[in-house]
């Protein structure tokens, strides 16, 4: 069950909230969209947003080569993804017991260059099927070009732990005797309805797998704008 | 988020950057003012926290406040991040939030909407109590303004028993994403449909503890925070 860990890097301190299994680590990750990904520049840590996808055992991230962690991986390969879904503000009845439940993916590792042309197409369109399931196929094929010029990286699951926090408050015993309104704030993230672009063809109708989306109410947030 | 194409203007220059640290390296994305920063801050919930441990990288989700020209950062001593912060290293936070899916012509020309704060600076813990006292009640506020004078006051052991960091903000950057699919000329000629699926966070319904006391109604500051 607990293949992925505890390591000294992934060990999750409050013990009761860690789990270590593929099927915990791989459902968080599959239901983020940005996996914030840090990595050592000179000494000094650097956090960048990325889009990513789970394909099997491998997170899978992309970008130009010029970016900055593809410039640093040469030298200091080693990297940690972080996938965070926010799912409520936890307001208890004293300042120190508030608290958010969420959800949360860490994954270490040194991520590899996926250099085979063919295997990075299906990597990018992986990343892109993730944002709307389904579009891939409707849209225009990927060309060599645009292959060539994409860095991708496949990192490997294989040391990583998930942390989730969730309910309710959790107050001291006496603090319940005070007639304070307690509970939690649900954070859901909604999608709203597709705004077509400008230069559609006329007679282009919006697609299943974007309807599929509009108006959907997802757990979950906190890389999300509010 | 993904990185393509390149050139531009130099974007808005304000005195938090650009550093050769912070400087967005598409820099019609850029923003280095103050307001801009500030505004992303304060609309965020998490903020991935970036510290080198032991020669490496660890990325830790955490709440956070702006409060004036500082970022604020709270937990419990024991943890690993804390028990480094106290050394006062060089930490980068990270806030970002998510607008939309731009949906393309092509796969390689999807992008998200988005809008991200990066910051860099050394971590300083407070050590005052008074002090930690009101960075912990503008962090309560910040997540739900109005909160901390309806609750029981915070004792001297549980002031004791959190931490404080905070980390000045001198060296930030704002990079933007906002837009439309951008295809390739020739794409557009194509019977596909593009567009811009907007997302954004909701909350709400406030769900009440099973232990709360009759009569006791849902506060008017809880209510503000509920998404219409």
């Amino acid at each position: 069950m607990s293949d992925l860990g505890p390591t000294p890097a992934t060990e999750v301190r409050y013990a009761a909230r860690g789990r270590y299994d593929r099927a915990t680590v791989h459902a968080i990750l599959d239901a983020g969209l940005i996996a914030h990904v840090g990595f050592v520049v000179d000494g000094d840590p650097f956090v960048i947003p990325m889009i990513y996808a789970r394909v099997g055992d491998d997170l899978l991230l992309h970008g130009s080569p010029a970016t900055r962690m593809f410039r640093t991986m040469r030298r200091r390969p080693r990297i940690c993804a972080t996938v965070t879904l926010v799912d409520g503000l936890v307001l208890a009845r004293s300042a120190f017991h508030h608290s958010a439940n969420y959800r949360s993916a860490v994954v270490v590792g040194e991520p590899q260059d996926v250099d085979d042309l063919d295997e990075r197409m299906a990597a990018l369109e992986s990343i892109t099927d993730r944002m709307a399931p389904g579009r891939v196929p409707s849209l225009r094929a990927m060309t060599e070009k645009e292959a060539r010029g994409t860095r991708v990286v496949r990192l490997p699951i294989t040391e990583a732990s998930a942390k989730i926090r969730e309910g309710g408050p959790i107050d001291e015993e006496e603090d319940y005797d005070l007639p304070i309104w307690a509970g939690v704030l649900p954070l859901t993230t909604g999608v709203g309805q597709a705004v077509p672009d400008d230069r559609n063809l006329s007679d282009v109708a919006v697609p299943e797998h974007v309807r599929a989306w509009e108006g959907a109410v997802v757990g979950g947030a906190g890389v999300l704008g509010r | 988020v993904s990185e393509g194409g390149g050139g531009g203007d130099l974007g808005d220059l304000g005195d938090l950057g650009p550093t050769p640290a912070t400087q967005v390296r598409l820099a019609e994305m850029g923003r280095y003012d103050r307001d801009t920063v500030y505004g992303i801050l304060d609309e965020g919930w998490v903020a991935h926290v970036g510290l080198v441990h032991e020669g490496r990288p660890l990325v830790i989700p955490m709440v956070y406040a702006r409060l004036g020209d500082d970022l604020l950062l709270h937990g419990a001593p024991a943890t690993r991040l804390f028990r480094d912060l106290r050394t006062g290293p060089e930490v980068c936070v990270t806030v970002t939030l998510v607008d939309g899916l731009v949906l393309a012509r092509s796969a390689f020309n999807h992008t998200v909407n988005y809008r991200s704060v990066v910051m860099f600076g050394p971590a300083a813990p407070l050590e005052g109590e008074d002090e930690r006292r009101v960075a912990l009640d503008a962090i309560t506020d910040r997540l739900v303004p109005g909160r901390s004078p309806s609750l029981r006051p915070m004792s001297e052991k549980e002031l004791k028993g959190t931490r404080v960091i905070r980390v000045p903000l001198v060296e930030a950057s704002a990079k933007i994403s906002a837009g439309w699919p951008e295809d390739e000329d020739e794409d557009y000629e194509l019977p596909i449909w593009a567009g811009v699926l907007p997302m954004r966070t909701v909350t709400g319904p406030a769900k009440a503890d099973r232990r709360n006391h009759e009569g006791v109604p849902v506060p008017e500051h809880v209510r503000a925070m509920e998404t219409d």
